[in-house]
């Protein structure tokens, strides 16, 4: 039986529909969800999509669609690791539908951070370390090794996220793992040639040095 | 490309997964580790998404999950308002295009037949009423007084070719066909999957 529109509308107006009291969680629960999964999902968006600018976007997005979209039995069912999931299957969804849009971007459209120098040397290490061999990876590499690796999902939990086929998962993992293990090596390994130059300069100065202190 | 997985490949990820990796390792697998070319890559690989992950997670401004949570459920609420809207919008437009249809049908007919019900007009003119000012029963010979015959229904269906009727029949058309309208969307809208 349909129900009345003019008995529907004046709840709306007020502020207490039923549509919108179904949001899957009260708000203190959300708070809490979110405290914990925002960075993790924020350094998914900003490591795969290589922009920290769109990351905040496309964040905010997620958790707003999430609201809106998951029921809540999902969350009281399954708890928060599937409420978490189907989280990253938001966000995933919409980095694929932003990298199908054409788009160019212009210079005045790049967020200030990306020229600023980074806050810590920790984080500047791992920039590029990872930085350029992910730059080199196909973007669904990306999101399978950054899914596996760092949030350490399963291939079956992967398949949920990314709408894969759970078998083909293995095999676009095993082909990505090896590929950015030989970047990182091929990275490290002029690296290394570089510290080790380092080193022998200054152990060579070093002895100079002590050299002229004995003369 | 062939896909050769270590047989000690799963024990190796449960420990990187858990932060135990090398501490919790056994001297034996630590030695596999070096010499095996796949479990050296997943070391390699996790420990570096590891890190990137600690080090990035701290660095975005997040925004305050109450506004998100408000935006939310404004988003909600218009979409509610926006799906009760639809089928008003819906048994409008029907209503709209019904009544049109129904406008310029009886149009086209009473074109056909010359507008012969305008001549109905005359027979209740009143005697004496001033045009402009101006008492004009010259020129109103045959409506010098107030026919009431001219008011009675056959009267009225003989002189407007069924005018009468044919309003209020267009009018319940018009009002149906709306209400089924309104409901038919309502129904297909629950139906649909959110």
């Amino acid at each position: 039986m349909p129900m009345p529109w003019e008995s529907v509308l004046p709840n709306l107006l007020a502020g207490d529909a039923p549509h919108a009291a179904e949001l899957p969680m009260d708000n203190d629960a959300f708070a809490g969800f979110y405290s914990r999964s925002a960075r993790p999902l924020w350094a998914y968006l900003a490591r795969v999509s290589g922009d920290p600018a769109l990351a905040d976007d496309l964040m905010q997005e997620s958790y707003v669609r999430f609201l809106c979209a998951a029921h809540p039995a999902l969350i009281a069912l399954e708890g928060e690791v599937a409420a978490r999931r189907y989280l990253f299957r938001i966000a995933t969804n919409l980095m694929r539908d932003h990298w199908r849009r054409p788009h160019s971007t212009s210079i005045e459209e790049l967020p200030e951070e990306f020229f600023a120098a980074s806050a810590s040397s920790e984080q500047a290490d791992s920039q590029a370390v990872l930085g350029p061999a992910l730059a080199q990876m196909r973007p669904l590499d990306r999101q399978l090794l950054w899914l596996a690796h760092a949030e350490g999902y399963s291939h079956r939990e992967i398949a949920e996220v990314t709408g894969l086929a759970s078998a083909s998962i293995r095999l676009l993992l095993f082909r990505a793992r090896r590929k950015i293990a030989k970047l990182l090596q091929n990275q490290s390994q002029p690296q290394m040639l570089v510290d080790k130059r380092d080193e022998t300069s200054r152990s060579e100065s070093a002895r100079a040095l002590s050299q002229r202190s004995q003369s | 490309m062939t896909l050769r997985s270590c047989i000690h490949e799963k024990e190796v990820a449960g420990l990187l997964a858990r932060g135990q990796y090398p501490q919790a390792c056994t001297p034996e697998l630590r030695t596999h580790v070096s010499s095996c070319h796949s479990c050296a890559d997943l070391v390699l690989v996790t420990r570096a998404f590891q890190t990137a992950r600690a080090n990035t997670a701290p660095t975005g401004n997040l925004p305050s999950p109450g506004l998100l949570w408000w935006r939310a459920q404004l988003r909600r609420r218009n979409a509610a308002v926006e799906r009760i809207g639809k089928p008003i919008l819906g048994a409008q437009i029907f209503a709209l295009a019904v009544g049109l249809v129904f406008a310029i049908g009886f149009a086209a007919t009473q074109a056909k037949h010359g507008l012969r019900w305008l001549t109905w007009f005359d027979g209740i003119s009143l005697d004496g009423i001033s045009f402009d000012g101006l008492s004009r029963p010259s020129q109103l010979p045959q409506a010098s007084a107030l026919h009431l015959d001219a008011l009675h229904p056959a009267a009225l269906l003989s002189s407007s070719g069924g005018l009468l009727v044919l309003i209020p029949v267009l009018a319940t058309v018009v009002l149906l066909g709306g209400v089924a309208v309104y409901f038919a969307s309502e129904k297909s809208n629950e139906n649909e999957p959110r």
